[in-house]
């Protein structure tokens, strides 16, 4: 059994959830490491992948094992239907699930609601995604090894941006050089679509635009690729061409701001109060996106991405939480 | 792949379009009864509201989400991450902050702006679930489906041009396919294209995925049937492979859908006259498109009597797409024959044919073509298919 699931059956136990019914791919991922087709954008719940605590065993909707690990076996993989009642029958069907008392769903749909109740009459629906998440915050060696390599992933394919980055080249070309790069290692799908913009009276913009670079101007970078799900991200501002000493200046308050805001990000401190800080952003990493409410508190071995946009210019780093100060997982730049 | 038949240049008015399907809404709100709508799924916030956010795997998608509120007598109010993607003529009263539906504070944020009255929700995460509790809760699917299934012309035009980046991307992706190249090579070309071309986002992992000769020579198949689609591998293309293609973007909120099969090394008369047959099976259907004609008539026209049904039974002969890259009409799916005759086509539908001719031995030919339908019959929104080269 692999230490994430193992890990994910003693919080069921701990919080008394008999079945936990998934369809956030993340979830999904962390509980039973199977490659399916990446998708973006937000998906309405349906039950993607199920954990039975009496048996220990996931049970994936998926057509085939290709990309399924093989402790996941045939008979744990239920088919792709348009019709929502065949799923939670399969939900319904996997051995050990029928006398659930409490089930935890990451999501839900009225329709998935009333089929679920149907299904597991007099079962409680409780909130999979907390239980989830507090299972997922805190990453073992080998989380954090693969977010290393998601990280190298994006840093490559950065590099090739700032290589390209010249008086001319507009917004959109530097985005498809990004996504040329990424690809070219191997890694086909983003954390979230990349934004190339130069920095103006609106900041750093979140879409491209086909608007040219030009001399001395500076570029706002946010970029990020998944690697077997893991995610690598960071942002930089870019200054094309010999600009960077005549606008050093409107980096200053970045700079000032950004050591004793990283500084902060190790155990003990409250996500909420680093948040407060203007233009701070604060979230955890692992297998795609992980929220942080604002009374969570940091962690050891809890992976954050923190981000600060001062006038325009913005910054972002992914950083291993421990005791003391953290471990930059990002040096790019 | 021949070139685009979508010409851009068509006129597109993104304001009357998002008016337009404002309009829908709320009527289905009046017909259906209900007096609030609150939506927190994206595409169905880019339909009601015309926001825009960026593309983002599921979990940093559903975390920085933009949630829609509507009631009958009032604009549309918007909350969002990214106010740099609202629409221009939405009030500044309108546009908020995001709300965080995620957390606890969140859901009942939401709670408290929800008005008394009949509520339909597309979907809520459990902290909304919880704040929502006791309220008279209905799904939104009913709403959101009647507007949607008929696209007005505008929306036509999105998915035309959509379609028209895709397409115009694809000849420079297959013209590097040869033995040696990585399937995600090919990702990485498409992917820099599109995004030069225009897209405004893309919103599947690309899909070079390297058809078995037979079932029993692929992966393990849970049903015996042909499987598809598995993300690509970084491996190299051999001589004689045969490579089903699908891919979507986005633009302006609208889905591509672009399915093809090449040969590595150049095509064998086998390929062609796979070819052959689902282009004979295409005819049939569109033959059966018209105003008035049901899915179930559509399926008749796909099958030949007591004959294989020619598509995937996992997928579909044919879906729908709009805000989103499969939606309703769906055409041939396990919901079954019942369902089938009972939805009948109109104007303005929108229908992705991607029957499947498959020879077990010599593997088969997958495309996809997409038509709109008319007064009188169909328009094509897509390229024709081509024979692989």
């Amino acid at each position: 059994m692999s230490d994430r699931l193992d890990r994910t059956l003693t919080e069921m136990e701990r919080a008394g959830v008999d079945v936990l019914v998934l369809g956030r791919e993340g979830n999904a991922r962390y509980v039973g490491g199977a490659n399916r087709l990446a998708l973006a954008g937000t998906r309405a719940f349906a039950p993607g992948c199920v954990v039975v605590r009496e048996t220990g065993a996931v049970h994936l909707l998926s057509g085939t094992d290709e990309g399924v690990p093989r402790d996941i076996p045939p008979d744990r993989l239920y088919p792709l239907s348009w019709n929502p009642a065949n799923l939670v029958g399969a939900v319904a069907a996997a051995p050990g699930a029928r006398g659930a008392r409490r089930i935890g769903v990451d999501g839900l749909t009225p329709l998935f609601e009333q089929l679920l109740t149907g299904a597991f009459p007099g079962a409680e629906l409780v909130d999979g995604e907390a239980l989830m998440h507090r299972v997922r915050r805190v990453k073992s060696p080998e989380d954090v090894a693969a977010i290393r390599a998601a990280v190298r992933v994006v840093e490559q394919a950065v590099g090739a941006v700032v290589e390209a980055l010249r008086p001319g080249v507009t917004e959109r070309e530097l985005l498809g050089i990004f996504e040329e790069a990424r690809c070219a290692q191997g890694a086909t799908v983003t954390a979230f679509q990349a934004a190339f913009s130069v920095v103006d009276a609106g900041g750093a913009r979140r879409f491209v635009s086909d608007r040219a670079v030009e001399d001395g101007d500076l570029v706002a970078m946010r970029a990020g690729a998944l690697v077997d799900g893991w995610e690598g991200s960071l942002a930089r501002t870019w200054a094309c061409g010999d600009a960077w000493a005549e606008r050093q200046s409107e980096f200053r308050r970045w700079h000032t701001a950004w050591p004793p805001l990283v500084d902060r990000c190790r155990a003990g401190t409250r996500v909420g109060d680093l948040g407060a800080h203007e233009g701070v952003t604060l979230h955890g990493a692992g297998l795609g996106y992980e929220g942080l409410g604002a009374d969570a508190v940091l962690e050891p071995h809890m992976v954050v991405e923190l981000e600060l946009e001062v006038d325009g210019i913005v910054g972002a780093d992914m950083l291993l939480v421990t005791a003391d100060a953290p471990e930059v997982l990002t040096r790019f730049g | 792949m021949t070139a685009a038949t979508a010409a851009a240049g068509t006129e597109l008015d993104l304001p009357r379009m998002r008016r337009e399907r404002l309009e829908k809404l709320l009527a289905a709100m009046v017909a259906q009864g209900i007096d609030c709508l609150v939506l927190l799924g994206q595409n169905n916030v880019t339909y009601a509201v015309g926001a825009r956010v960026p593309a983002a795997e599921p979990a940093r998608a559903a975390h920085r989400r933009p949630v829609a509120v509507l009631t009958r007598d009032d604009d549309p109010h918007l909350f969002t991450a990214f106010p740099e993607g609202a629409p221009s003529e939405l009030p500044a009263d309108h546009v908020h902050g995001a709300l965080a539906v995620e957390w606890d504070v969140g859901g009942r944020a939401l709670a408290a702006i929800v008005p008394p009255g009949r509520v339909a929700i597309d979907e809520y995460t459990m902290p909304v679930r919880a704040a929502l509790a006791g309220r008279e809760l209905t799904d939104a699917a009913a709403v959101l489906g009647s507007a949607k299934i008929v696209k007005t012309g505008d929306e036509l035009e999105c998915i035309r041009r959509a379609q028209a980046i895709n397409e115009t991307a694809m000849p420079e992706v297959e013209a590097m396919v040869r033995p040696g190249v990585r399937a995600t090579d090919l990702s990485g070309r498409f992917l820099r294209r599109v995004f030069e071309l225009g897209a405004s986002a893309n919103t599947v992992d690309p899909i070079f995925q390297v058809m078995p000769p037979s079932v029993a020579a692929g992966p393990y198949s849970g049903t015996g049937d042909v499987v598809f689609p598995t993300p690509t591998r970084a491996r190299e293309l051999e001589g004689g492979d045969v490579v089903w293609v699908d891919t979507g973007i986005n633009f302006e909120g609208y889905a591509s859908d672009l399915g093809c099969t090449w040969v590595v090394g150049g095509a064998r008369p086998h390929h062609r006259d796979q070819f052959r047959r689902w282009r004979a099976v295409v005819d049939e259907v569109l033959a059966a498109v018209r105003p008035g004609a049901t899915a179930g008539d559509l399926v008749r026209a796909a099958v030949p009597a007591g004959g294989w049904r020619p598509w995937l039974p996992h997928l579909y002969l044919a879906h729908g797409i709009g805000t989103d890259s499969a939606e309703m009409p769906y055409v041939g799916t396990d919901l079954g024959e019942t369902f089938d005759d009972s939805l009948v086509l109109a104007p303005g539908m929108v229908l992705v044919f991607e029957p499947v001719i498959w020879d077990d031995g010599r593997a088969g030919y997958r495309a996809e073509e997409i038509v709109a339908v008319t007064e009188t019959g169909w328009t094509m929104l897509s390229a024709r298919a081509d024979a692989p080269a």
